[in-house]
């Protein structure tokens, strides 16, 4: 909701102009112009310098975006941010680690790197990172179950995804930080 | 509300009847809900204190790390000497032959706040040492931040919300690292400081009251006099006015708090030595000066559209007026950026915004472990089920904007960033994460106890004279999901399932992960026993006892801050890193060869070295380990130390195939000395190294300069005596 204080209600009734005017022909009377900058361009280049005549407009004032463009733009950021990015850009490590079978001598991949809490590699980071999105997710549909305008099939499907989306990113979670530090708890 | 109220008095009627004293006891649902707040609160309050508690139950009641030791020493200093001492205190027993000019050089807040609660328990004859008073600060001061989180919960959403905030950071993993009791390390005072300024900014900004910007300001002087992390408050709070500026949400309201908040607290925040006159100086606090500045010029220009009445003369002013600020703004900006006056963004902070560049440039700052940044399991780690909650509450807070809301998505989103570039940001996050996930469970909370309260439409539509079509598209539109009230009390015992487990993550976290005191190391022996390494104080209390009193330690920087305060001893360099030379100096000494080594200790009068060395244990967080930080670091300096001279084919091996130069360098020689004769597995050769997992390579190790003086129960701090030069004949 946007606050008001009381000076500018005067300005209400301008508000919906100035965008427009400002743009289009702003200097319409060029004697009673009190711009300094306007009269000396008048002079300088001008005097001799004919621009051509136009047809164009610049563009509408640029609106803000709706609340929820920013929120998505929002959730990507905490997806990366969370996934770990951070991280891979620095210390750079493998997508996915590999350990070597001492007897077959075969390569394996190793998802979760062992041993230390602040460590990953690049894979593991987005899939925990996306859990905790659907997660998230899940949360936000489960709300929008709720709305009653919309149609009911819609809403029914909205609930049951969000439910599910939940518990699913739960356990998956729960699934990783078990494989990931062994000692957790118990 | 009203459903639950009509059916309990009757039954509390007829109870209370026969007790007649008790009914004096009945209370009203508003009463009710007042007691249900203020006994949670006092709840959470005792919880947020007591669950800190582990490692003095533990162990016992001591200082932890390295940094609060340095804290402690100058709380000490100053209940001894008073204020104007402490403020004026030139140290001589570290950084030889330096010193340190402590009372310029650190952030009072958390010592002058210790002292004065040591000082208000003596006034009522609580005869307690001040060491248990830094102890028990830091949950002290958890405790009240459950309090003001309480509280700024109620001002962005409504009073459950800030119960279920006030919960979560009770316990908040991320906040317990490092605000457990024995951490008496500045964090633990400055999160309280934080979020209260922030609080009290968030309700200036929504009353436009003028005592509450002032509170606002005074709160930001604790913060300055706690935390070099002060730059967060002085760069967020302005980047939220430009955001209220973009979204139109501007008022007089939000030109009070700013102002007020901006002049009054960086005049009170120039009384701090430390910080002196950085705020017109430093480039980090150049963006509140400019929105400073900003502010101005925009409410000028909207008071006089307010007084002009003719648009077109407006925006002829408009125009002027905007390319006069500009050029001003830049002017003024690229004169004191060239001539130095205003000073570029420092290492540590300009580090946060690219995060590559400690690795290149500052490899000191690169080497703490809590500056590397986070992967996902510290995250989550630190985190659990609010990693899931904070996506759905900043939901919320969109779908219900507000200023403060708004100016809580903002501190939730910058300091997630910060979260992932420094593990130690974590901390700083954590309160934005709390608020955020506790409109989110308060929100959906509220949702699903509405449809288990939901009154069934079916038995009263029936009663009701609706006309025919209208009520069937009423009916239809009405129609509520499949299973509602079930479903809805199945998804609140799921949530009640979530936030248990929560608890349960977070005291096993803290039980078993953020209670380690570091200076004493627990391991399990083998009979599942606990076995207790005290070797540190061993070692600095021999030094104590045991050298001259103007002897000089030569030690790595790390715990610098230790031996001044346990072994009262002189110290050549510690944590305070703030001369890379002199550290490089050390390090050159720790990486050369003995008589080289021997030529920079003498010019430094050291007479003792220590080392600390975990071969025999199996502690990895050794010199051998931090060997190559110093080589870095010396390298940085002194070009003649290059560090693939230590390497072998770019690996590092203390075993037979280790370089030539690593088997001769005194950190070598001064960690393995007499090792190559010790068992320390069974089944394995003497002189195995249990941490690096090899036989060492170099066992017969003969010191010509040093002599060894003292070695701890378990081998791991090692002290040298250096031996005076020797007569010419």
């Amino acid at each position: 909701m946007k606050s008001q204080a009381p000076m500018r209600q005067r300005s209400d009734q301008h508000s919906a102009s100035p965008a427009s005017a400002g743009s289009g022909r702003a200097y319409s009377s060029e004697s009673s112009s009190i711009d300094p900058l306007f009269h000396l361009l008048r002079i300088l280049p001008f005097s001799f310098l004919r621009p051509p005549r136009i047809r164009l407009k610049i563009p509408s004032t640029i609106s803000l975006p709706s609340p929820m463009t920013v929120f998505s733009l929002v959730l990507l950021t905490y997806f990366a941010v969370v996934s770990g990015f951070v991280y891979d850009v620095i210390v750079e490590p493998p997508g996915i680690g590999s350990v070597q079978d001492p007897v077959t001598r075969a390569v394996k991949p190793v998802v979760f790197l062992p041993g230390r809490v602040n460590g990953q590699y690049i894979i593991e980071g987005l899939s925990s990172g996306f859990m905790f999105v659907l997660g998230g997710l899940g949360l936000i549909f489960m709300d929008l179950a709720l709305d009653r305008s919309r149609a009911h099939s819609v809403r029914v499907s909205l609930a049951s995804f969000g439910i599910a989306a939940v518990v699913i990113s739960y356990v998956m979670a729960m699934l990783f930080i078990r494989i990931k530090i062994p000692g957790y708890l118990w | 509300m009203g459903a639950t109220s009509n059916a309990s008095p009757a039954p509390l009627n007829s109870a209370l009847s026969s007790f007649p004293s008790l009914k004096a006891l009945k209370f009203t649902t508003k009463q009710q809900e007042l007691l249900i707040r203020v006994s949670a609160l006092a709840l959470i309050y005792v919880l947020a204190f007591v669950v800190r508690l582990f490692s003095v139950l533990r162990y016992e009641s001591m200082i932890h790390e390295f940094d609060p030791y340095f804290n402690y020493r100058t709380t000490l200093f100053l209940t001894k000497n008073g204020f104007s001492e402490f403020w004026n205190w030139f140290d001589s027993e570290s950084w030889y032959p330096l010193g340190r000019i402590i009372g310029g050089t650190l952030y009072p807040g958390l010592m002058v706040t210790a002292a004065l609660i040591h000082r208000i328990l003596h006034f009522f004859s609580f005869a307690v040492h001040i060491r248990e008073v830094c102890v028990l600060t830091a949950p002290f001061f958890a405790s009240n931040t459950t309090l003001v989180a309480y509280f700024f919960g109620k001002e962005i959403w409504d009073s459950g919300a800030g119960l279920v905030a006030a919960a979560l950071i009770a316990i908040c993993p991320g906040y317990i690292s490092r605000s457990v009791a024995g951490s008496y390390d500045n964090e633990g005072v400055a999160i309280f400081a934080l979020l209260l300024t922030f609080y009290l900014f968030v309700k200036a900004v929504n009353t436009g009251s003028l005592a509450w910007s002032l509170a606002s300001a005074f709160g930001y002087f604790y913060m300055v006099s706690a935390w070099g992390g002060y730059v967060f408050i002085i760069n967020l709070v302005p980047l939220y006015v430009l955001v209220l500026l973009v979204t139109g949400r501007y008022s007089m309201r939000l030109y009070v708090a700013y102002n007020c908040m901006y002049v009054v607290g960086m005049l009170l925040a120039m009384q701090i030595r430390f910080v002196g006159f950085q705020h017109v100086q430093s480039g980090e606090h150049m963006a509140a000066m400019g929105v400073f500045f900003l502010l101005q010029v925009f409410y000028f220009l909207d008071w006089v559209k307010y007084i002009l009445n003719d648009i077109k003369l407006f925006h002829s002013f408009l125009r002027i007026t905007l390319t006069c600020a500009i050029t001003v703004g830049v002017l003024a900006l690229s004169i004191g950026t060239a001539s130095g006056y205003i000073s570029p963004w420092t290492g540590r902070f300009y580090s946060l915004l690219d995060p590559t560049y400690a690795k290149d440039h500052i490899p000191i700052i690169a080497s703490v472990s809590e500056h590397q940044p986070t992967a996902w399991s510290s995250f989550m780690f630190d985190f659990h089920i609010l990693l899931f909650l904070f996506p759905a509450g900043l939901y919320f807070c969109f779908k219900r904007l507000s200023d403060a809301t708004i100016f809580v998505v903002m501190y939730g989103l910058t300091s997630m960033y910060f979260a992932g570039v420094m593990v130690r940001l974590i901390l700083v996050a954590a309160p934005a994460m709390c608020l955020v996930s506790s409109i989110a469970v308060s929100a959906t909370v509220k949702n699903l106890s509405s449809l288990v309260r939901a009154k069934s439409k079916s038995p009263q539509g029936s009663g009701k004279p609706l006309s025919g079509s209208k009520a069937a598209a009423k009916a239809s539109a009405d129609q509520s999901l499949p299973f509602q009230k079930n479903g809805a009390i199945a998804l609140l015992l799921g949530a009640l399932y979530l936030l248990c487990r929560y608890a349960i993550h977070c005291t096993w976290v803290t039980s078993e992960a953020y209670s380690s005191p570091s200076i004493v190391l627990a391991a399990r022996g083998h009979g599942g026993g606990r076995v207790i390494f005290d070797d540190y104080r061993e070692a600095y209390y021999w030094l104590r006892q045991n050298t001259p009193p103007d002897a000089k330690v030569m030690s790595w920087w790390d715990y610098g801050y230790q031996i001044t305060a346990m072994g009262n001893r002189t110290v050549i360099v510690d944590n305070n890193t703030w001369n890379n030379t002199h550290i490089a100096t050390v390090g050159r000494a720790m990486s050369s060869y003995e008589h080289e080594a021997y030529e920079i200790m003498l010019s430094l009068d050291v007479n003792y070295v220590l080392v600390v060395f975990g071969g025999v244990t199996g502690y990895s967080s050794d010199d051998i380990n931090k060997f190559l930080w110093m080589v870095r670091i010396g390298g940085g300096v002194f070009p003649v130390i290059k560090e693939p001279d230590y390497l072998v084919n770019g690996e590092f091996r203390v075993d037979k195939g280790a370089a030539p130069k690593m088997l001769n360098c005194l950190m070598y020689k001064l960690c393995y000395y007499r090792f190559g004769e010790m068992t320390t597995e069974y089944g394995k050769p003497p002189g195995y190294d249990r941490v690096r997992g090899v036989e060492i390579g170099n066992k017969d190790i003969k010191l010509e300069y040093l002599e060894e003086a003292f070695t701890t129960s378990n081998w791991i701090v090692r002290i040298y005596k250096v031996k005076p030069p020797k007569n010419r004949w």
